[in-house]
């Protein structure tokens, strides 16, 4: 099965031209994704600079994680271009892989290797040799604060210490680009700040960041880069400034997204005030 | 409290009926065979009567049918919400009320009036007057209590440890001892009684030691209100009361304990050592056999899956332990060890499951998935040939024919290997996502995706056979050269052609797999395991 024709002549095609080390490090151009007759993804076009540590944010089901499932090849688009530093991940997904880095949403990892074991096999398997895997595994297991439960099956470990095992997992080759699913949910503020300090330290590297978030102070207070999505269709794109237009992020977000519900007016026998 | 349990359990039976159609078939499937249960223990009491060993084989039944009442909620965890202390711990409830409530609720359903049904049948197999009849109602009543107690203790008892993975891994494995009891009850004993091995009299002064367990001393006390024995009967009933009564209070206690201590699934156990093996020369193929090896010795699944096999090789080699027909059975063995190896296998990507991501964003290109393949089937033969290739050679030399034993690895190797190439294709071509059930401690395929899996299971079967079909030839036909000669040369060609077949299957399933990569990550992720 190849990628859809109109995909495939959308990457030839390169609507952003050739790369150069001043171009976007993701370049993103009319991806569009349905499931039947819903359509997740209706045609997103997005530039996130080299450096940049860029949030992606929107609401239960905009296309979140359909979207960064498209960026990183694990989900076939219907329609689009996806350019990671110049490399087209559905043309070249050899190239492509060999530079990024993923931590999904719903972190599934091989749950009966320890974490240390997990590393190691994450870092032979993007090509390090086993004693390079090894050291880096070390030294990521001390910098995520999993050393003292390295020995540990994966499987006893808690939400927060499953995301920094994948977090780890996707740095050990060093990627140039790393995409994260929600990689502060359900974490502890102890790991979240742990995650956020090496994400941080990561863009200033000069690698890129692009993680979703609910969280709205989270990626205000650590992304340069913001990008909402609604519907499937980014509604704002653009440095932190240029979004928030002078507000907060989260009021931002909801004039360009709108509320839903009524806040509860309709329940009279909430509260402590109530027999 | 009794009236709340049992109207929840009565809901939850209800629920089932008018939930999802599978759990509407599942209800229904299990009440008939409860109905089945019940009818068939009770003709199978009822027709002891005028048996010279009806109270050994009574005693002998009411003792598994207590030991399958232990047993099968320990497995079914998940199954009754109710018997989990866990689903209660918030609710303000005292321990007294709390365990007459759920002993209610226990004896609410089908499979405790099959018990209770069943049970009844020593009223007629083993009471003879009034007064005894008198008494085995009352035994039927009490080994039910005993049952439910008994049950109920032990789950509770074990509760914590059965929220956590490692209650869990026990569990799963449980299945191995059961499935072989359950091979013996429809394969090996019903030869055995049409040969007339087995009779009613094998059984005599089987309970010497069972009389003094709570249900042979059930048993026992209809025996002695039927010989006019009506005090020792009377003690015995009291006796086996006084058992529940103590039981009871362990339950309570147990109870109380569950409900206000902590889930025991934190506390993890470690793995020695630190290294993934073949590091130093083993490529990508050894990342992945590593991966995969440590896999078959930690995942509970690997290992029921090699039990399951082992059970089914012993089973099928049956004729030869009997010295019917040496040869075909240890050959029937390996066929089958190799075949089973490779089609409880046969979905790689699913049983790999959500975790593939890491697996799919590594891997790029045919080379690469062939060294995926590889290593996956590595660790699989690295487990299970000794395994296929030591089961026939036991069964063998205990049948006193050691050279078929090695004429079986001859056929062991080629269907192991024709079992993993076809296991390699079926991933690739009818790949499905598995998912673990309350209640089954394996992974089974979801919803939907029965028939990808009956085909790949049943065309691995089939396909499996037919390509070692040269090889049974060559066995045939090299019946008349020396064994020296035709043993050597008869292991090391199935050898060579296993490894033939699985090469192929790695190629074939590469090449699949390279053009469709993120749908087989799409579908591995829908994979619940």
């Amino acid at each position: 099965m190849g990628i859809p024709a109109s995909a495939a002549i959308s990457a030839r095609g390169g609507a952003a031209g050739p790369w150069r080390p001043d171009s976007p490090a993701i370049t993103v151009r009319g991806l569009r994704k349905s499931f039947g007759s819903k359509e997740a993804v209706a045609g997103i076009d997005l530039d996130i600079a080299k450096g940049s540590l860029a949030g992606l944010v929107g609401p239960n089901g905009a296309g979140k994680t359909t979207s960064l499932s498209m960026m990183t090849g694990l989900l076939r688009p219907d329609m689009g271009t996806v350019l990671i530093n110049g490399v087209s991940v559905w043309t070249d997904p050899v190239a492509a892989k060999a530079i990024i880095g993923v931590v999904p949403a719903e972190v599934r990892l091989f749950d009966r290797l320890s974490g240390e074991e997990l590393f190691e096999y994450a870092g032979r398997l993007r090509g390090l040799p086993a004693g390079e895997a090894r050291q880096r595994a070390a030294q990521l297991l001390d910098v995520l604060d999993l050393k003292d439960d390295a020995k540990r099956l994966v499987a006893d470990y808690s939400t927060g210490m499953r995301k920094k095992a994948a977090l780890g997992c996707a740095l050990i080759d060093n990627p140039r680009v790393l995409f994260l699913d929600e990689p502060l949910e359900g974490v502890d503020p102890v790991s979240a700040d742990v995650i956020r300090r090496l994400l941080k330290r990561f863009a200033d590297s000069g690698s890129t960041v692009l993680f979703s978030s609910h969280v709205m102070e989270l990626v205000e207070q650590v992304c340069d880069h913001v990008s909402i999505i609604a519907a499937g269709r980014i509604v704002a794109t653009g440095t932190m400034d240029e979004v928030r237009a002078g507000k907060t992020l989260q009021q931002a977000f909801i004039d360009l997204v709108g509320t839903r519900g009524t806040g509860g007016e309709g329940l009279s026998w909430l509260g402590s005030s109530s027999s | 409290m009794a009236r709340i349990l049992v109207q929840l359990k009565l809901r939850l039976l209800l629920g089932a009926l008018r939930a999802t159609n599978a759990s509407r078939v599942s209800f229904i499937l299990s009440s008939t065979v409860a109905l089945i249960a019940a009818v068939g223990t009770f003709a199978g009491l009822a027709a002891l009567r005028h048996n010279g060993a009806a109270v050994d084989l009574t005693a002998v039944t009411y003792t598994l049918v207590a030991f399958g009442w232990v047993i099968l909620p320990l497995i079914a965890f998940g199954i009754d919400s109710t018997l989990d202390p866990a689903t209660l711990a918030l609710y303000p409830l005292r321990t007294g009320p709390l365990v007459i409530g759920l002993l209610a609720a226990s004896a609410t359903g089908a499979w405790p009036l099959a018990n209770l049904i069943g049970d009844l049948g020593i009223t007629v197999g083993l009471a003879h007057g009034a007064l005894a009849v008198l008494i085995a109602v009352i035994a039927a009543l009490l080994q039910v209590l005993f049952c439910i107690t008994l049950a109920r203790l032990v789950t509770t008892a074990l509760a914590g440890l059965m929220r956590s993975r490692r209650g869990r891994d026990l569990a799963a494995l449980a299945i191995i001892p059961l499935f072989a009891l359950y091979e013996v009850f429809t394969q090996v004993l019903p030869r055995a009684v049409g040969n007339h091995e087995l009779t009613a009299a094998s059984f005599a002064g089987v309970d010497s030691w069972l009389r003094w367990l709570p249900p042979g001393l059930a048993a026992h006390a209809v025996q002695d209100a039927s010989t006019g024995h009506t005090g020792a009967a009377a003690l015995r009933l009291l006796l086996v009361a006084a058992i529940i009564v103590v039981l009871g209070w362990l339950w309570a206690r147990a109870l109380s304990h569950a409900l206000v201590t902590a889930d025991t699934s934190t506390q993890a156990a470690t793995i020695k050592g630190g290294a993934l093996p073949f590091g130093r020369r083993g490529g990508l193929t050894g990342t992945v056999a590593a991966r995969s090896l440590a896999y078959q010795r930690r995942d509970p699944t690997s290992m029921v899956y090699l039990g399951l096999t082992a059970v089914i090789m012993v089973v099928v080699s049956i004729s030869s332990l009997r010295g019917t027909q040496p040869e075909i059975g240890v050959l029937l063995s390996a066929g089958f060890g190799g075949a089973f190896t490779g089609l409880l296998r046969g979905d790689l990507f699913g049983m790999t499951g959500p975790a593939f991501y890491l697996d799919a964003l590594g891997l790029s290109g045919r080379r690469a998935l062939r060294c995926w393949f590889a290593g996956q089937n590595a660790a699989v033969a690295a487990i299970s040939v000794p395994v296929i290739l030591v089961v026939p050679l036991v069964v063998a030399i205990i049948s006193g024919h050691p050279v078929n034993g090695l004429l079986a690895m001859a056929l062991g190797l080629p269907a192991t290997g024709a079992g993993l190439g076809i296991g390699d294709l079926f991933s690739s071509t009818l790949p499905y996502p598995m998912e673990r059930r309350a209640g089954n401690p394996l992974p089974r395929q979801a919803d939907g995706f029965i028939m990808q899996a009956v085909v790949a299971r049943l065309g691995g079967l089939i396909a499996t056979a037919i390509l070692v079909i040269p090889v049974i030839i060559a066995i045939g036909a090299t019946g008349s050269v020396a064994e020296a000669v035709r043993v050597p040369a008869l292991i090391a060609g199935g050898a060579v052609y296993g490894a033939l077949l699985a090469w192929a299957g790695i190629a074939l399933g590469a090449g699949l797999a390279d053009s469709k990569l993120p749908e087989l990550f799409q579908l591995a992720a829908r994979s619940k395991l």
